[in-house]
């Protein structure tokens, strides 16, 4: 497939890197990358001087140093990967960084505060994708330490329910204060559990596959097969009660139904996966009243324009008023909609590059989870099959449900854009996120 | 496993493939749509650096324009006679967005690119946009003389062309300043708008579309019309004169206005408006057929009138007097659940005027290019057939008798038959009482000449402080009515 595999071993010795890294000037995937990198870099940083411009008609006085720093960054994270991953996919980063670098661009225009948090935030998100790569040598090692990700998992998600160290943010309890930050434990958390899912499905496979019926230990099969599907419920219907969200509790049951299914191939798993959830919502929209409310304002936002609506309809206005070409950066008028950096910067994209910048933010992401499933498919052994699959439907998912969400095909549900909305915490965990579909596809294509 | 991790693959495109879909539909084929709604206030910001078209009245009074100015946004929103025309031009603002003839005729009002025609065009100097103007129907000499006659008193005036259904003149006092609102100071134009909001006389209340006042005997047309077409050998009955009838099931008592003592044929009882003998007719009449006449005039719908925020006249249900007869008897009064708004008033004596057709109002008139050609012409059309037009000339007889010898003839004028009927709705029986709060809503309803109307109108004015004690229809809306035949007709 690739003229890298000749060129490069395996090998995790550091006496190889120099060498690797000389010879890597003749890997395709990672020239490739650095072209792409290169792509993103002249897309973002003209983007950053269009959108300044269309707002204040002035070339910004920081360019140069936002055009070191981009460079800094891209640099830093191509050449990590050509030393730790160098037969990688070569799309995933460059896309993930043009993700970011619009993210950023829109956020800095809309929010100079936010735009420099998120900025610092890239930077940790970079450094914390290449500790990912530098420490996950070998995908099997998350294998290993399955339980006490499952176990921390678990423990990040209750976090916010801790008093005094959670915090509500309109009235979504998802936050938790360490010191000066806050950051949302359920991004980590997410990463975790599906790590924990995958070894733990695809040791337990034979069993939970196992045919309901059919012999005489049917009761303790079919608890065997059932437990950890309402274990799972369980769980995400406390998340969508006690924390109020309903988008991650949403997202991390599907991944857990979708992973239990990749694993077993048993579609009573996804069947009976979708009526617990259908039965549970409708049981806390009888109950709650925030997840009434998105059910609400989803069916006839229009009757509630200026109360409960209002986020939504001056999304849909956003996206309107953008048209096909958008207003142009810094021409639009994004901040009329309510906390537009971290829920609803795919409409103010919308506004500002129109249905040609929100159809490239949509297929920027089918293009990622092209390449995670492609790394799944090449993935050496199920563990890795699975556990790429499994991330890839966590950013598939997490970004349909906001943009379906922003274009009401779905009710609203608070997850963020990954790499592209503001949020230090979402920035961070998808970095790693890429970095373990990064290790998994220089497996298997190595 | 890679067999369905193919098939999450084919999911999850699915998925993004009907999202990419749903943008298209959003922002290409819904993107006008959403830019013309009400509240959208993005189409108003962004319009503001271009010119806007003009808005005139019938006779070419320019209502609304664009003028240049020298600030970021290059053109300021500017209403020459602001309060007086703000119910119908509405407001064009960067942070509240459009109301009225701006809000509902907008796609029209925004500027377009002017079209090249000859390769010349791009190296002129000529302007780059063009805007179209929309004449509304408004005249402004009965506008004004809406403005005048109602003075200070809080209320509101409606006239109609009820050929037509063209809005002559729609003015709400007190009013605003829409000038206020379209400036380019953002914190000017909130404390503005934080004033009005907060002005408990509610100045950008519509009242001559928005808000609905109980019509008193001005429904009796309604009743009126109810007789000829659901039990016309009422039409022939004597009433015995009464000052107070006992309503039914209850020791309550229905008197007339000051104690008065009435009865008689028909014609006598809606010259002197007589309620003792209308609330007994109400009665006969029975709740379903007096709903029908109502539901027939317009209530209970919202009139089509072509700017937003257009509220429906209410008229109970007829399930609802099932239990409540003394109910009914109220309502053929116009009184306790009925409520009217001016405008509804207004198409009710339309209708009548017109044959028993009330035609759609409307107040746009024509839309013209920046040639002057006609992009838009409005064609009228029937909005309720209210009733046959045998009925509506007898009812319309029957109201000229109250100009004549009833309680109208304050507003007769030598040489014009008019038609009309009064109203005084006893809003609070506790509040008449109190001197400060005249308790009464103060209706008359009317339109001239009989034979061929050239107007039709109603006057609310509600009550309010200042008001006489005992105040009536003929005595505050009354005048009001006079001067606006008096300036339609050209005898003033």
């Amino acid at each position: 497939m690739s003229s890298g595999n000749l060129l490069t071993t395996p090998d995790t010795e550091s006496s190889g890197w120099r060498t690797r890294l000389h010879l890597g000037s003749k890997n395709r995937r990672r020239s490739t990358e650095l072209g792409l990198l290169i792509i993103s870099i002249v897309i973002t940083v003209s983007a950053y001087i269009i959108a300044a411009l269309g707002k204040t008609a002035t070339i910004p006085g920081n360019i140069v140093p936002i055009l070191v720093a981009l460079l800094v960054l891209s640099l830093t994270a191509h050449v990590g990967t050509r030393i730790l991953a160098p037969n990688a996919d070569p799309v995933m980063l460059p896309i993930a960084s043009l993700l970011n670098g619009l993210g950023f661009v829109m956020i800095t225009r809309l929010d100079y505060h936010e735009a420099i948090l998120q900025a610092l935030w890239s930077a940790v998100g970079v450094f914390g994708y290449l500790l990912a790569l530098y420490f996950i040598r070998n995908s099997s090692i998350l294998d290993r330490y399955r339980y006490l990700l499952g176990v921390a998992g678990i423990a990040l998600l209750m976090m916010p329910l801790v008093p005094k160290l959670g915090v509500n943010i309109s009235g979504v309890r998802l936050w938790i204060h360490l010191g000066p930050l806050t950051f949302q434990p359920v991004e980590a958390a997410k990463l975790m559990l599906a790590i924990f899912f995958s070894s733990y499905f695809v040791e337990k496979r034979e069993v939970l596959g196992h045919p309901i019926g059919g012999d005489k230990k049917v009761t303790l099969v079919e608890f065997r097969a059932l437990g950890p599907i309402f274990a799972a419920w369980g769980i995400s219907l406390l998340i969508m009660t006690a924390e109020r969200d309903v988008g991650f509790s949403l997202l991390i049951f599907l991944i857990f139904i979708i992973t239990l299914w990749l694993a077993t191939s048993r579609k009573t798993y996804l069947i009976l996966g979708g009526v617990l959830f259908g039965l549970g919502t409708i049981t806390a929209s009888l109950i709650f009243y925030h997840v009434r409310e998105r059910l609400i304002v989803w069916f006839n936002p229009w009757k509630y324009a200026t109360t409960i609506g209002y986020q939504l309809i001056q999304g849909q206005f956003a996206l309107g008023f953008g048209g096909v070409g958008g207003t142009g950066l810094g021409r639009g008028h994004p901040t009329i909609i309510p906390v537009v950096a971290s829920d609803y910067i795919f409409a103010a994209i919308g506004e500002e590059m129109g249905l040609l910048g929100t159809t490239a933010i949509v297929f920027a992401f089918l293009l990622i989870v092209g390449a995670g499933l492609r790394a799944a498919l090449r993935a050496r052994n199920d563990f890795s099959k699975l556990l790429a699959a499994s991330f890839t439907a966590i950013i598939g998912l997490q970004s349909f449900f906001i943009m379906a969400g922003i274009v009401r095909l779905l009710p609203l549900t608070g997850v963020t854009l990954p790499f592209v909305a503001y949020g230090g915490s979402s920035l961070v965990a998808n970095y790693i996120l890429i970095a373990v579909l990064m290790r998994i596809s220089h497996e298997g294509n190595s | 496993m890679d067999k369905r991790i193919r098939r999450l693959g084919i999911f999850l495109t699915i998925l993004f493939v009907v999202l990419f879909l749903q943008l298209n539909n959003i922002q290409v084929l819904q993107a006008s749509s959403l830019n013309n709604k009400p509240g959208n206030v993005l189409t108003a910001s962004s319009t503001s650096n271009e010119p806007r078209g003009q808005i005139v009245s019938r006779n070419g009074t320019v209502l609304a324009k664009s003028i240049p100015v020298s600030d970021q946004y290059h053109y300021l929103r500017v209403y020459p006679d602001g309060p007086l025309y703000a119910d119908v031009t509405g407001f064009d603002s960067l942070i509240y967005g459009t109301s009225g003839i701006e809000s509902s005729y907008n796609q029209y009002l925004v500027a377009q690119p002017n079209p090249i025609k000859s390769l010349s065009d791009i190296f002129s100097s000529q302007q780059k946009y063009v805007t179209d103007t929309v004449v509304s129907t408004i005249s402004a000499k009965l506008q004004a003389e809406a403005a005048k006659a109602l003075g200070s008193l809080e209320g509101a005036v409606v006239a109609i062309d009820p050929t037509t259904g063209a809005i002559l003149a729609m003015y709400s006092n007190p009013t605003y300043n829409p000038n206020l609102l379209s400036m380019h100071n953002a914190s000017k134009v909130e404390a503005a708008w934080h004033t009005y909001q907060t002005d408990p006389n509610q100045p950008m209340l519509d009242r001559a579309t928005s808000r609905a006042y109980p019509p008193g005997s001005t429904f009796k047309i309604v009743t009126t019309s109810a007789i000829f077409d659901h039990a016309p050998q009422i039409a022939s009955q004597v009433f015995p004169y009464q000052t107070q009838i006992t309503l039914p099931n209850t020791v309550n008592t229905l008197s007339n206005y000051a104690h008065e003592s009435c009865g008689g044929p028909l014609a006598l009882l809606l010259a002197v408006s007589c309620d003792t003998a209308y609330a007994q007719i109400g009665m006969q009449l029975g709740a379903q057929s007096l709903y029908n006449e109502a539901y027939s005039f317009g209530f209970n719908q919202v009139p089509p009138l072509d700017i937003p925020g257009v509220a429906a006249a209410q008229f109970p249900k007829a399930s609802s007097f099932a239990r409540n007869i003394p109910g009914l008897a109220y309502s053929a009064i116009g009184q306790e659940n009925v409520a009217a708004t001016a405008l509804q008033m207004a198409l009710v004596g339309a209708g009548i005027a017109n044959r028993g057709a009330i035609m759609a109002p409307h107040l746009m008139s024509q839309i013209r290019n920046y040639q002057d050609q006609i992009v838009k012409n409005y064609v009228p059309k029937i909005w309720k057939q209210a009733t046959s037009a045998a009925t509506a000339s007898q009812v319309s007889q029957l109201m000229v008798g109250v100009v004549k010898n009833g309680t109208a003839q304050g507003i007769a004028i030598p040489g014009v038959e008019i038609a009309a009927k009064t109203g005084t709705a006893q809003t609070n029986l506790a509040a008449s009482s109190n001197l400060s709060l005249s308790g009464s809503d103060n209706w008359m309803v009317a339109f001239a000449p009989a034979q061929s109307p050239k107007i039709a109108i109603a006057v609310v004015v509600p009550s309010q402080k200042g008001l006489s004690f005992n105040s009536t229809g003929a005595q505050y809306a009354g005048p009001v009515v006079k001067s606006m035949i008096q300036t339609a007709l050209g005898l003033s």
